[in-house]
């Protein structure tokens, strides 16, 4: 399965679905989107992972430098997350640590306001 | 180990259908849904590492995967023909440098398996267990 991305404002910060396979194949297309969100000066960012069937560590290497692009704005990037298969990559890479993670959009909307 | 071997060509394109192929016949040796999703993830570091590794020599050699049940275990060994390197030791996540991207996949790998050889011989041998779940179609003991 493809990747898919779709993003929208809501208040301060922008949300960013993201839906199917992130791989080595196609997380360039991903690093490339949040690139451009952050140029188009959108600094707060909520990446919504809940359609996400497969990540691995080259997504989560793109999370990470998507996450240093909108600290240096002192902006943030939160994640919604609630399925055990993705959660547990975070987990065993200490990433839980550098990410607020959420299970559902509202908590993270909320929690980053 | 008896098992299938599979050639991958050095494109990331392939990295996903070598975490089909593997996926599938470990799901035909009995492994179940949750190990499967372990199986998959570090199928696709270990596989992603080969062909990046082929690509920073200019390699057009496949990337050879070998996969298949083994006592209560299913195994896959994934051979490049890279420059090979070091595996990093394991981090504390809170003293990581997260400047860089990249490097996490070695620490995925360890954490997923029951067990992983990194062996450096003629580029770099993945050797990877996984212990849980086999036996339910009635291939090998539970």
């Amino acid at each position: 399965m493809e990747l898919s991305l779709h993003h929208r404002t809501e208040g301060d910060h922008t949300i960013l679905d993201v839906g199917g396979e992130v791989d080595v194949y196609t997380a360039p297309k991903l690093r490339e989107r949040l690139v451009e969100l952050v140029g188009e000066g959108h600094y707060n960012l909520v990446v919504d992972m809940t359609k996400v069937e497969f990540l691995d560590s080259t997504g989560l290497g793109v999370l990470v430098g998507g996450l240093k692009r909108v600290r240096a704005h002192e902006g943030s990037l939160a994640l919604v997350c609630n399925q055990e298969r993705i959660l547990k990559i975070f987990r065993i890479t200490g990433l839980t640590k550098v990410f607020p993670i959420y299970d559902t959009l509202d908590e993270a909307l909320q929690g980053q306001s | 180990m008896s098992g299938v071997e599979l050639h991958v060509p050095p494109d990331v394109v392939y990295v996903g259908l070598a975490r089909l192929v593997v996926t599938t016949a470990a799901r035909k040796s009995g492994m179940d849904d949750g190990r499967i999703e372990d199986l998959k993830i570090a199928v696709s570091e270990a596989t992603t590492n080969a062909i990046l590794a082929h690509q920073r020599v200019d390699r057009d050699r496949p990337v050879v995967l070998m996969f298949g049940p083994r006592e209560d275990q299913f195994e896959v060994v994934i051979q490049d023909t890279g420059p090979g390197f070091e595996p990093p030791l394991d981090q504390d996540p809170t003293d990581r440098d997260w400047a860089e991207e990249g490097g996490l996949g070695v620490t995925v790998i360890r954490g997923l398996t029951d067990g992983v050889d990194f062996i450096r011989e003629g580029g770099t041998r993945v050797h990877m267990r996984f212990s849980v779940g086999l036996g339910s179609n009635g291939h090998g003991p539970r």
